[in-house]
């Protein structure tokens, strides 16, 4: 019964996470972006699928990452967050990242988490437009 | 004057002799009181005339690995539900009733099977397209958490990115097995 406490504990105080950043993913994440990160854009959920790593190539993106709501509020710690980031990049959007990829680390994680942005729509929207750029 | 003039000028006046203005509104007052204090009387309501599943027969899964009656709100799968069960509606545990269409989007959690005593993953979609189902109601809403957590949440209507947004029932679909974590410490 111990352990049964323990594991709702850790589900609801938040923090450590279930210590796999896939179990993390389909429990913090997966309830809208779906099993394979295709989102639903009909509701305003975002697909990451072959697109979330294009932010690591425009300044800011790397934060944003980190500083999107469901990201920055998600009930774990830095460590997990930065594993659960690692783990999606790769996993959803291997062929977008720039090379070399440099993983998140915690102590990144908890330096973007601690200065969100106020409009967060607005900075995803000059993201966008700076990827834009990029392309053309 | 005709008789009908005397007679309603004798009624008025006699009336205003009787009564005074605030008698008059302090039983109108009264009575407006009285109209909002009677839904507050302990009368069953809830589910008055609704069947709720009680005479849904009981069902099971087969699997002596998944224990217990999938019409039953105590079934495990269903300890963070919101609604009416499939399973008394047309559907199952896990699947929508005919005509009807499933939620893409909604919220997990995890619950544990009585005959492992693991922790499984459970995605609680909502089924949308029909009326509301009104059979076998739930609400066990464990590790549920408010809406500022939407994907912990059960109250959120998820028939979202649906043909229909009506909502008719909901289903608890296992997606995996969630950590024995026996190092949290405390609890």
């Amino acid at each position: 019964m111990a352990f049964v406490l323990v594991v709702a504990a850790a589900a609801r105080a938040g923090g450590r996470g279930q210590g796999d950043p896939r179990l993390d993913y389909i429990l913090q994440c997966q309830g809208c972006h779906l099993a394979d990160a295709s989102g639903a854009e009909a509701v305003g959920v975002p697909r990451m699928k072959g697109v979330v790593g294009r932010f690591l190539q425009v300044e800011g993106g790397r934060a944003y990452l980190v500083q999107v709501p469901g990201v920055a509020q998600a009930p774990l710690d830095d460590a997990a967050i930065a594993e659960l980031l690692n783990w999606m990049l790769q996993r959803f959007s291997a062929d977008e990242l720039p090379e070399p990829f440099e993983p998140y680390l915690a102590e990144e994680v908890a330096r973007h988490r601690s200065r969100t942005p106020i409009d967060v729509p607005a900075t995803r929207a000059e993201l966008l437009a700076r990827l834009e750029r990029l392309e053309h | 004057m005709s008789a009908i003039d005397r007679m309603a000028d004798r009624l008025t006046r006699t009336l205003a002799q009787r009564t005074s203005r605030r008698g008059v509104l302090a039983r109108i007052g009264a009575g407006l009181l009285g109209a909002a204090a009677t839904p507050l009387l302990p009368v069953s309501r809830a589910g008055a005339g609704i069947p709720n599943g009680r005479d849904v027969p009981p069902t099971t899964t087969g699997n002596p690995e998944d224990p217990g009656n999938p019409r039953s709100c105590d079934y495990w799968r269903y300890c963070g539900i919101d609604g009416f069960l499939c399973s008394c509606c047309g559907g199952s545990a896990s699947s929508c009733p005919p005509g009807t269409e499933m939620g893409p989007i909604t919220w997990l959690g995890t619950c544990q099977n009585p005959a492992d005593e693991k922790h499984y993953i459970i995605r609680y979609n909502d089924c949308c397209g029909k009326f509301a189902c009104k059979r076998c109601f739930c609400n066990r809403n464990e590790r549920e958490e408010p809406k500022y957590r939407p994907q912990k949440n059960n109250e959120i209507h998820w028939c979202l990115g649906t043909k229909s947004t009506a909502y008719t029932c909901s289903v608890a679909a296992i997606v995996g097995v969630a950590l024995e974590r026996d190092d949290a410490g405390g609890a």
